[in-house]
């Protein structure tokens, strides 16, 4: 075992929590029981480094396998660096519908032919999502494993999720993935973000967005039991909103987004005065919104309502509702 | 929109109803909860709403309300003013011992201190008790729901010898000395 990959397994090793790091090494198979069982993880982490260093030498075990120890923790844990999500668009009609073992060795020949001195670990998770661990090294060096970058991918969709891409490798790689893949073009899908799975399910729209229908099913009982001693008096507007919240933003938990961006630039045109038009410069606006979960609060304030009981009426949120169309008008995630 | 008066229905045997008016409709739930798990004697139920008039569609299942009770939170100015307005609506009935006031947030000092002294003039100018409630934590919520529930049992005629209005003269608000010593009121 050489001196990078020992750096490599020490780096790992440092960045694992002891909590997780038996469950780690058991799943990645390179160590016997007895061995497993030695490494007790009441010791301090430099001394369990030790030892699983000199276990590994035992072993026999090299660069590729160490990696496969980061690349483990890495998809059981993405949320350690910031992934960048990018879209894969084609120019002709055909879909190409690809499957694992195709798109593998497609994206290593060509990643390759781009560069010569590259590492790469390809592997499919259980919920259809392929997984590369790339290590970049030039002319001069070897693959520099401490510093890889992840790329994440569902195979029939034409998302593509990145960490850690440096700005030199990124033509690079992009024009691997998207011979590999069978696409045109790559385009920035301008989201970004520490969770993953947030960003998958806003691109994806795996969260179920109900259309509003001219007969609405009643909506399940959110309390289980409901007291039937307690009645609210509004119950149908509350009813009413609660339907409304959730044709906007779906049944369930939606995404954690945490920042959202809108940037405007358009001529100003006002019929009254007419000093301001025609202009050269155009109108430029950028609005911001930061919530810890600004999906979930809007879908909070929807049902709460903004109730103002003056001789009557009330007014609600329905305009954020329409503001907040999926399909048409969030052109910009940051 | 319907009004309701505390005397043009009549009353069930062994049953208490009491109405929570709040314009955010945070603490009301969980007072609900609280007083329905805490009263075994009596049928207590509870009736939410967000402000007066009440719509009119509930009229005819609506029973007799015994109790009132107007949910204020200091750190928000709407929920003075939405109070304030519901109290208009309100029959004149009511307020002869079947009103009570809850007030949250009166310990925080980012609260501006006109508005708990308004509202004391305002409990003070309707002969109507004024409890203090702390809402953040279970303890708070029950505890409220025992005061208002020994308020409930007195509206309610369940405890003998005593009505609403002895209870009004007893528990009502008293508005502090002005600074020159004469008592407002």
């Amino acid at each position: 075992m050489d001196a990078a990959a020992e750096a490599l397994l020490r780096q790992t090793v440092r960045r694992i929590p002891s909590s997780k790091l038996n469950g780690v090494l058991g799943r990645w198979g390179c160590l016997s029981e007895a061995q497993l069982g030695s490494l007790e993880s009441m010791q301090p982490k430099w001394l369990l480094c030790d030892n699983l260093i000199s276990l590994c030498r035992e072993n026999d075990l090299s660069m590729k396998h160490v990696a496969e120890v980061e690349m483990l923790y890495c998809i059981e844990n993405p949320k350690r660096g910031m992934w960048y999500a990018y879209q894969m668009v084609e120019t002709d009609d055909e879909a190409q519908s690809l499957e694992l073992m195709h798109f593998r060795e497609r994206f290593k020949a060509h990643l390759k032919d781009l560069i010569g001195h590259v590492s790469i670990k390809l592997k499919r998770h259980q919920d259809e999502s392929v997984w590369i661990r790339i290590a970049w090294g030039d002319n001069f060096n070897r693959p520099n494993h401490l510093k890889p970058t992840y790329v994440m991918h569902h195979l029939q969709t034409p998302y593509v999720f990145v960490s850690g891409l440096t700005n030199k490798h990124k033509p690079l790689l992009f024009q691997a993935l998207v011979l590999a893949a069978g696409y045109s073009s790559i385009k920035n899908a301008h989201l970004n973000g520490r969770c993953i799975t947030a960003l998958r399910d806003l691109l994806m729209r795996q969260y179920k967005q109900v259309f509003p229908s001219s007969c609405p099913k009643p909506l399940k009982e959110s309390n289980p039991l409901p007291n039937p001693n307690i009645e609210n008096e509004h119950a149908k507007l509350v009813e009413h909103k609660q339907r409304a919240a959730a044709e906007a933003f779906g049944y369930e938990d939606p995404p954690k987004l945490e920042r959202a961006t809108y940037k405007l630039e358009t001529k100003y045109r006002e019929h009254g005065n007419e000093s301001l038009n025609g202009r050269d410069e155009p109108f430029r606006g950028v609005v911001k919104f930061t919530s810890s979960n600004l999906l979930e609060s809007l879908k909070y304030c929807i049902t709460s309502g903004a109730y103002l009981f003056h001789s009557g009426k009330y007014h609600t949120l329905e305009l954020l509702i329409c503001c907040l169309n999926y399909h048409s008008c969030f052109p910009s995630f940051l | 929109m319907s009004s309701i008066k505390p005397f043009s229905k009549l009353p069930q045997l062994n049953t208490a109803n009491v109405l929570l008016v709040e314009n955010e409709g945070k603490l009301q739930n969980d007072l609900a909860d609280a007083i329905v798990q805490q009263e075994n004697n009596v049928n207590v139920t509870v009736r939410l709403a967000r402000g007066l008039p009440l719509p009119a569609e509930n009229e005819e299942n609506r029973p007799r309300i015994d109790l009132v009770v107007f949910i204020v939170h200091l750190s928000s100015e709407l929920s003075l003013v939405s109070t304030e307005n519901s109290l208009k609506q309100l029959d004149t009935g009511y307020f002869l011992g079947k009103v009570c006031f809850l007030v949250t947030g009166a310990r925080c000092g980012l609260v501006p201190d006109e508005r708990l002294v308004s509202l004391r003039k305002l409990a003070g100018s309707l002969h109507c008790p004024l409890l203090f409630a702390e809402d953040q934590t279970r303890e708070g919520v029950s505890t409220a729901a025992q005061r208002v529930l020994k308020i409930l049992r007195v509206s309610a005629g369940l405890v003998p010898m005593v009505t609403g209005l002895y209870l009004s003269s007893l528990t009502r608000c008293t508005v502090p000395l002005d600074s020159d010593g004469s008592v407002q009121d």
